[in-house]
C-alpha cells in the first residue's frame, strides 16, 4: 500500500481524485467560486494557476537546498508572485477579454493556497522531476473541477457550453447558477457527489 | 557562511532575479495593454460619434471630453465623455456621444458594468429580446437630454426624453439614466468652462 | 444509537437455537423476548431443554417486529404519527387549493399534480440514493410539493414549478438528511431558488379568471401589495377576503387559508404561538408606521389579509421541523418574522417579503432553541 502510493504514476494520479485540491482538500476555493461562472473562465483560470504551480514548483525544487528553513515561506512568496504576475500581465497583454472577466482573481492567485501548499509540502522535499509530476496531476485535477463546475453552471445558467448554444429556446436558464449562490450550489453539489461516490466504494 | 548572511544572500538574489525578469516581461506586455486599452477607446468614441475623423483632448476635474472633429466641417461634429457613477452592484462606466450643445445624445457604449447577470446585464445586451438584442442601449440613440433624462416603467416611452427600464433590473435602468444625467451636467460645465 | 441496534441484531441472528443456556442468560433483556417464538418451532425434537416458552406468560404481550424504533423530530407523545399529521395538513390545504382552482382555472390542477408528483418522485430517487427505505408515505414530500405549488404565480411554466419542487425536495430536504434534519422549510426554499432562477417569471402575476377583471388586459397583473407599493393603491378588504385579487395561486383568499389553518390549530398541529406572534407583530408594528404615517404605509388590516402572510403564519411559519420547539422561542419567531416582513414590506426593494422573513427565522431556530432552553430544575444562574 505504502509502495504503491510513491510511484510516479500515483504521484500523479492521486492529484486527479484521491487528493484533488478542490474535492478533497477543499483549498483554493475563492477562485473557484468567483470565476466558474463559465467553462472559459474556468479553463483560462485553471490554466493560469497551473502555470503558477508548476512553475514555482520548479524553482523551488531545483533550489530547495538552498534556501534556508528560516525563510522559506517569504523565499516561496517572492517565487509565486513573480509568476503570478507574469501570468496576469500575460492574460492582459493578449487575451484581454479573459483577464477582464478574471479580474482581481488572477492576482488573487497568490495566495492560493494549493499553491503554496504543495511547494511547503511536497516541492521542498522532493526532486525536481518528482515536483513536476506532482503539480502537473493537482493542476490537473484543478483544472478538471473548474471546467467541470464552470460548464456545469455555463449549461444551466446561460445554456451554453464555452460560449456556444447548446440548449434551445424551450430551456429558460437558471439565473441563479451565475450569480455567486450558483457557485456555492454548484461547488456543495460536486462535493457531495464525490463523497457519495467514496462512500459507495468504501462499502463495496 | 553563516545563517543570517546566507538567508539575506539567498533572499536578495531571489528578489532581484524575480524584479529582473518581472521589467524584462513588463516591457513585453506593456506595450500591448496600452494599445489595447487606447483601441478599445478609440473603438468606443467611434460608436459613440460615428462622423468624427479624429479627436482632441480635454482633461479637467478628473474627466476627459473628447471633441470630435472632421475635415469637411469647420465645426466639431461633437462631443464624447465617459460618464461614470453606480449601478445595481458596482461602478457603470458609459462613453457618452452627445451633441455640441448637450441637448442630444448621439449614442452612448456601456465600457465597464458589474451588474447581475442576465437581469441588469440587459443594459448592454438582452438575449431574450429576439428581436433587437440591443434594445436598450439603443434606446439612447438621438435621446432628448432636456430637461432630464427620465424612466418608465412597462409602458412604451411616450417622450423624446424618456427611455423604458428593464423588467425585474429597474435599479439598473433608473441607474443607466442617472448616471448619464450627472455625467451631461459635468461635462457641460466643463465645456463651457475649457473650451468657449 | 444505531450501533445498539446492529448488536441487538447481531445477538439476535448468532446464537438462533444453537445453544440455549445462552439464550436463556439473554432473556432478561427484551432481545430475549423476542427470540423465543421464533426458536420455537425449530427445536422442538431436539429437546436438550424443554423450552418452556409457550407458558411464559410474555408470549401473550404485544410484540412489535422492531424492538426499537429511531425516528427523527418531531417526536409527539399522543397517539399522532407523523403520516396522521402531515395529512391533516394537506386535508387543511384542501380549501386554498379550491380557491386556487376557482380563480385561475384547471391550470392551477395541473401546476400542483406537476409540484407534488416531481416531489414525490424526487423523495423516492434520493431515498434509492442514500439506500433508506422509501419515505413517501409520511405525506411530507407531497405536502412540500403541495405547499410550493400554492405559492406560485398562476403564469408559471409547469416545468418551472418542477424545478422548483425538485429542488425543495432533493436540496431543501433530503441533503440534510430528510424529513426532521432540514434547517429550511423546504417549500420555501424551492420558491426561493425560483425566486432567483426566474425572477421576471416569478414576480408576473395575472388577475383571477372573475367578472371583475373581464376588461382589463391580464397580461399584466399587480399583486395588491405591489399596487400599493408602487401606486398607492389600496384593494378593498372584501376582494382580499375572498381573494379576488392578483397573487400566487394559494395565497389571494385570506378566508380560505384562515380556515384550513384554524383547522389545524385546532387540532393542535400547529403551535398557535408562531401565527399569533407572527401576525400580531405585523399587525402592531405595520399599525405604527399606519398611524403615524397612513398616506405612505398601508394600514395594518391591509397588511393581514395582502399578499403570502396567511399561508405563511399558518402553513410555513409553523413547520415542525424549522421552528423553535420551546414556547418562548415560539413567540420570538413569530416576532422576528413579523419585524422583518414589516421591514421588507415597507422599506425593501421588493413589495413581499413572507418568503424572506420565514427563511430568514429558520435560520436562527438552532440559536432561538439554544437561548430559550428551559433551565434545569435547581439549576443556577451564571
Amino acid at each position: 500500500m505504502a509502495k504503491s502510493k510513491t510511484t510516479l504514476r500515483y504521484e500523479f494520479l492521486k492529484g486527479l481524485w484521491d487528493e484533488n485540491p478542490i474535492l478533497k482538500s477543499l483549498l483554493g476555493l475563492c477562485p473557484v467560486l468567483a470565476v466558474t461562472n463559465s467553462a472559459i473562465n474556468g479553463l483560462a483560470m485553471g490554466l493560469a494557476t497551473t502555470f503558477v504551480l508548476l512553475s514555482s514548483s520548479i524553482i523551488i525544487s531545483s533550489i530547495r537546498n538552498l534556501i534556508p528553513n528560516q525563510v522559506r515561506i517569504p523565499a516561496f512568496i517572492v517565487i509565486i508572485a513573480t509568476f503570478v504576475t507574469v501570468a496576469d500581465r500575460f492574460l492582459a497583454a493578449f487575451f484581454p477579454l479573459i483577464s477582464k472577466d478574471l479580474g482581481p482573481y488572477v492576482p488573487l492567485i497568490v495566495v492560493n493556497c494549493i499553491i503554496l501548499g504543495r511547494q511547503e509540502a511536497f516541492s521542498s522535499k522532493n526532486s525536481v522531476f518528482r515536483s513536476i509530476i506532482d503539480s502537473s496531476g493537482m493542476g490537473v485535477g484543478f483544472i478538471l473541477v473548474l471546467v467541470a463546475l464552470g460548464g456545469f453552471r455555463e449549461i444551466l445558467g446561460s445554456a451554453s457550453l464555452f460560449g456556444v448554444t447548446v440548449l434551445g429556446d424551450w430551456f429558460q436558464p437558471w439565473l441563479v447558477m451565475i450569480l455567486p449562490g450558483g457557485a456555492f450550489l454548484g461547488l456543495g453539489i460536486f462535493i457531495g457527489i464525490a463523497n457519495w461516490i467514496n462512500d459507495r466504494r468504501a462499502r463495496a | 557562511m553563516n545563517l543570517t548572511t546566507k538567508m539575506i544572500v539567498v533572499l536578495t538574489v531571489l528578489t532581484m532575479v524575480a524584479g529582473g525578469l518581472l521589467s524584462y516581461w513588463d516591457g513585453i506586455t506593456s506595450p500591448r495593454i496600452e494599445a489595447y486599452r487606447l483601441e478599445q477607446l478609440k473603438q468606443a468614441i467611434a460608436e459613440v460619434l460615428p462622423d468624427h475623423e479624429s479627436y482632441d483632448e480635454v482633461k479637467a476635474d478628473g474627466m476627459i471630453l473628447y471633441i470630435g472633429k472632421n475635415s469637411n466641417d469647420p465645426e466639431p461634429v461633437g462631443l464624447a465623455f465617459e460618464a461614470i457613477g453606480n449601478g445595481f452592484q458596482g461602478k457603470i462606466s458609459i462613453m457618452v456621444g452627445i451633441s455640441l450643445d448637450f441637448k442630444k445624445i448621439n449614442a452612448i457604449k456601456i465600457l465597464e458594468q458589474l451588474e447581475t447577470p442576465g437581469l441588469g446585464t440587459k443594459i448592454v445586451e438582452d438575449p431574450s429580446n429576439k428581436e433587437d438584442r440591443f434594445w436598450f442601449p439603443n434606446q439612447f440613440k438621438n435621446l432628448i437630454t432636456e430637461p432630464q433624462i427620465d424612466v418608465v416603467k412597462n409602458i412604451k416611452p411616450g417622450k423624446p426624453n424618456e427611455i423604458q427600464a428593464i423588467t425585474g433590473a429597474t435599479i439598473s435602468s433608473v441607474a443607466m439614466a442617472t448616471i448619464l444625467n450627472d455625467g451631461i451636467q459635468k461635462a457641460k460645465s466643463i465645456y463651457q468652462l475649457k473650451v468657449q | 444509537m444505531e450501533e445498539k441496534t446492529n448488536e441487538q441484531e447481531d445477538q439476535k441472528s448468532g446464537p438462533e437455537g444453537a445453544d440455549p443456556s445462552l439464550e436463556k442468560s439473554t432473556a432478561p433483556e427484551k432481545d430475549g423476548e423476542k427470540q423465543e417464538p421464533v426458536k420455537k418451532p425449530e427445536t422442538p425434537a431436539a429437546k436438550p431443554k424443554p423450552a418452556p416458552a409457550p407458558k411464559d406468560p410474555r408470549d401473550k404481550l404485544f410484540k412489535p417486529e422492531q424492538t426499537l424504533i429511531i425516528s427523527s423530530s418531531p417526536h409527539f407523545h399522543t397517539h399522532d404519527s407523523v403520516p396522521k399529521i402531515m395529512w391533516s395538513v394537506v386535508a387543511a390545504l384542501v380549501p386554498a387549493t379550491v380557491m386556487a382552482i376557482y380563480y385561475f382555472g384547471m391550470d392551477t390542477l395541473i401546476m400542483i399534480g406537476s409540484c407534488v408528483a416531481a416531489a414525490l418522485v424526487t423523495e423516492i430517487i434520493m431515498n434509492k440514493m442514500k439506500g433508506e427505505g422509501l419515505t413517501i408515505n409520511d405525506g411530507s414530500a407531497a405536502i412540500t410539493g403541495l405547499l410550493l405549488a400554492l405559492t406560485l404565480p398562476p403564469s408559471l411554466p409547469i416545468s418551472a414549478g418542477v424545478i422548483g419542487s425538485v429542488f425543495s425536495i432533493s436540496i431543501g430536504k433530503q441533503i440534510f438528511g430528510g424529513l426532521g434534519y432540514n434547517i429550511f422549510n423546504p417549500a420555501l426554499l424551492g420558491r426561493a431558488f425560483l425566486q432567483a432562477n426566474f425572477p421576471v417569471a416569478m414576480t408576473t402575476w395575472t388577475y383571477p379568471n372573475t367578472e371583475k377583471y373581464a376588461q382589463i388586459d391580464a397580461v399584466t397583473a399587480a399583486t395588491p401589495l405591489a399596487q400599493f407599493k408602487f401606486d398607492k393603491i389600496v384593494a378593498n378588504y372584501g376582494d382580499l377576503i375572498s381573494g379576488n385579487v392578483g397573487g400566487s395561486l394559494g395565497e389571494t383568499s385570506a378566508l380560505a387559508v384562515l380556515i384550513g389553518g384554524i383547522f389545524l390549530l385546532i387540532m393542535k398541529y400547529a403551535d398557535w404561538r408562531i401565527p399569533v406572534s407572527y401576525l400580531g407583530t405585523v399587525f402592531i408594528l405595520g399599525g405604527l408606521f399606519w398611524f403615524f404615517s397612513p398616506g405612505n404605509y398601508p394600514d395594518p388590516v391591509f397588511h393581514l389579509l395582502s399578499g403570502g402572510l396567511m399561508l405563511g403564519a399558518l402553513f410555513m411559519a409553523t413547520d415542525m421541523v424549522t421552528s423553535p420547539i420551546t414556547t418562548a422561542g415560539s413567540w420570538i419567531f413569530g416576532a422576528g418574522a413579523g419585524i422583518v416582513l414589516v421591514i421588507i414590506r415597507l422599506f425593501g426593494g421588493v413589495p413581499e417579503g413572507v418568503m424572506y422573513s420565514i427563511l430568514l427565522m429558520n435560520a436562527f431556530t438552532p440559536l432561538i432553541n439554544r437561548y430559550t432552553r428551559p433551565k434545569y430544575f435547581g439549576e443556577v444562574r451564571a
